[in-house]
């Protein structure tokens, strides 16, 4: 078994948490301030994700850049390629917050999205 | 000059000016009047697109925008007149202000103000770093806008001074646009960040953080071409020996943000020397009546929420003040006790509820915040982990005030 302290980060108060697992799965919690810990920690521990965000460069809005981000976390080892496909990308025409900026992205399944808007 | 009434007048339109504006609306000011410089509201969270904010509100984590954009949906069509592009140039202790856009000076005469103002970065002036002045220092937030609303770049090759969280959230930005980030520096034993962006944005890229760690001096005649960094003693000395030049081409600094307070300087509002904001009481009304405050001008926020819950507070009070030109006045001092830095507001009335918020010295683990009048405990709250970068809030229920004492303390116990 294996274990060791891991800081929760689905929301700014941090927790700092003392899990056990092994091979397969998350055995046990300690110091969770609340329930989203459990889903985030054995995320950590078997496959890390995060929600990326940056800006793409807009078309013909006012604003030179509408932000982006996945609409759902993404797999962490994909964080860079994403953002290097990103490089490439224009949004097209009026944007608006919600917006599909690139859909499925790498075959994850995850939307990028506006998160601004170009006027 | 053109003279207009209005029976609220809250200054800035960031997330603290919308929930203020809001909420006295809400509250039954009839006039109300959001003034923003700037061209957007919204405020400094239009250049924070990472995620996180709301989560304390709303259960879910926004970005910047997303966050702001919510507040503004829910002001449209709720008749709060907003004029942006438009400055507040002086407040009056009687409730006269001026304010100076494409139609000219105007004086708006207010029932009662809410000051949204925000703050502001510490520079390099405010910390003394020696060496040359080349061009390639700047301060996180500027870079924040430069780099996502300006499309600007900075540079290639970056040092961070400070691990606040707006340097740290700056770190993972220009990592992801390929700029090289060297490492975080930190003057103190311990990050001043939250543990959250430590993780996030430092430990995902391997960006090395030296804590007890300065830049003492900057190299460079045009442009920077490096620092030299040195270790930090207890007593705030070099240690010898520890000097080592880092080769970049930007500085930026994270070293902190100071409350915006010009305004309420000019109208003569007492400010706290602790938090550089005015001292307020549980309505959040500062020294002078009927002038209300909220927000980063207060208090520097690491959360969003809770500028928009204490700006919604400051609103509906403000309302409240227009209406009936008072409020009750506050009878009990809130002073803070052992290991404690400030505690916000500074005095209350013991009538109502009340959500105190406050920041420790130091780093702690497993004490408790004990809320004392004379010998009596009144509220006690464990605490796991005690960080000065993590406001920490507590509720007090009203019944739990001792109304006939004058003052109340505050403090980490065991
Ligand atoms: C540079 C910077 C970057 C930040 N980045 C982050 C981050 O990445 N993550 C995070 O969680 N928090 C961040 N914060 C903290 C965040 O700002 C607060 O949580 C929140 O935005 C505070 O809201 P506010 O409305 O009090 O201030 P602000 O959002 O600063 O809004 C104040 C508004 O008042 C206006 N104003 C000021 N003076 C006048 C005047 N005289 N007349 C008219 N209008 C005026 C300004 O233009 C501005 O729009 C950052 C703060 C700063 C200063
Ligand atoms: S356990 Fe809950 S309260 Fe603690 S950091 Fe995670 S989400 Fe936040």
């Amino acid at each position: 078994m294996n274990e060791g302290n891991i800081v929760c980060t689905v929301c700014p108060t941090s927790c700092l948490i003392d899990a056990k697992w092994d091979e397969k799965e998350l055995i046990s919690i300690d110091r969770a301030q609340c329930k989203l810990a459990w889903g985030y920690i054995s995320d950590e521990i078997f496959d890390p994700k995060r929600v990326v965000t940056t800006t793409v460069p807009t078309e013909t809005g006012k604003n030179p850049l509408v932000s982006v981000k996945t609409a759902e976390p993404v797999p962490k080892h994909l964080v860079l390629d994403i953002m290097d496909t990103l490089a490439v990308v224009q949004a097209k025409g009026l944007v608006n917050a919600g917006d599909v900026i690139v859909a499925d992205v790498l075959g994850t399944g995850v939307n990028i999205i506006a998160t601004s808007n170009s006027d | 000059m053109r003279t207009e009434q209005v029976d609220v007048a809250v200054v800035g339109g960031g997330p603290a000016g919308l929930a203020a504006a809001l909420s006295a609306k809400e509250s039954g000011a009839e006039h109300v009047l959001l003034i923003e410089r700037g061209e957007r509201m919204g405020g400094i969270l239009n250049q924070c697109i990472h995620d996180g904010f709301g989560t304390k509100l709303m259960g879910e984590a926004f970005t910047g925008p997303e966050y702001a954009q919510i507040f503004i949906n829910r002001l449209t069509n709720t008749g709060v007149n907003v004029k942006l592009d438009t400055m507040v140039m002086d407040i009056s202790s009687d409730r006269e202000l001026v304010i100076c856009s494409s139609d000219g000076l105007i004086r708006v005469k207010a029932g009662a103000i809410v000051l949204c103002t925000g703050c502001r970065e510490r520079t390099r002036g405010a910390i003394r770093i020696p060496g040359t002045r080349p061009a390639g220092v700047f301060t996180a937030g500027v870079v924040q806008e430069y780099m996502n609303i300006r499309n600007l770049s900075v540079g290639r090759k970056v040092v961070i001074l400070g691990s606040g969280d707006i340097g740290l959230i700056m770190a993972r930005r220009l990592t992801l646009e390929g700029v090289e980030v060297e490492c975080v520096a930190e003057i103190l034993p311990y990050p001043s960040g939250l543990a959250r962006n430590i993780v996030q944005c430092l430990e995902d890229f391997e960006i090395p953080l030296y804590l007890s760690t300065t830049v003492v001096d900057i190299h460079g005649i045009d442009r920077v071409e490096g620092i030299t960094l040195a270790k930090i003693g207890p007593r705030g000395g070099i240690v010898r020996g520890t000097k080592r030049f880092v080769k970049c081409d930007t500085l930026l600094l994270s070293v902190g943000l100071i409350p915006e307070n010009e305004l309420a300087k000019k109208a003569g509002i007492k400010l706290s020397p602790v938090t550089a904001g005015p001292i307020v009481d549980d309505h959040f009304q500062t020294s002078i009546p009927g002038i209300f405050c909220g927000g980063n001008a207060l208090q520097v926020h690491d959360l969003v929420d809770y500028a928009s819950m204490e700006s919604e507070k400051a609103g509906r009070s403000a309302a409240f003040f227009a209406g009936a030109g008072k409020l009750p006045s506050p009878s009990i001092k809130v002073l803070p006790g052992q290991g404690i830095r400030y505690v916000i507001p500074h005095e209350v009335s013991g009538n109502e509820p009340v959500d105190f918020s406050m920041r420790v010295k130091s780093p702690e683990a497993d004490r408790y915040i004990v809320f004392k009048q004379g010998e009596k405990v009144i509220r006690r709250m464990r605490q796991i982990e005690l960080a000065p970068a993590a406001m920490i809030r507590m509720r007090v229920r009203s019944d739990r005030f001792q109304r006939s004492l004058d003052s109340l303390t505050v403090e980490v116990a065991d």
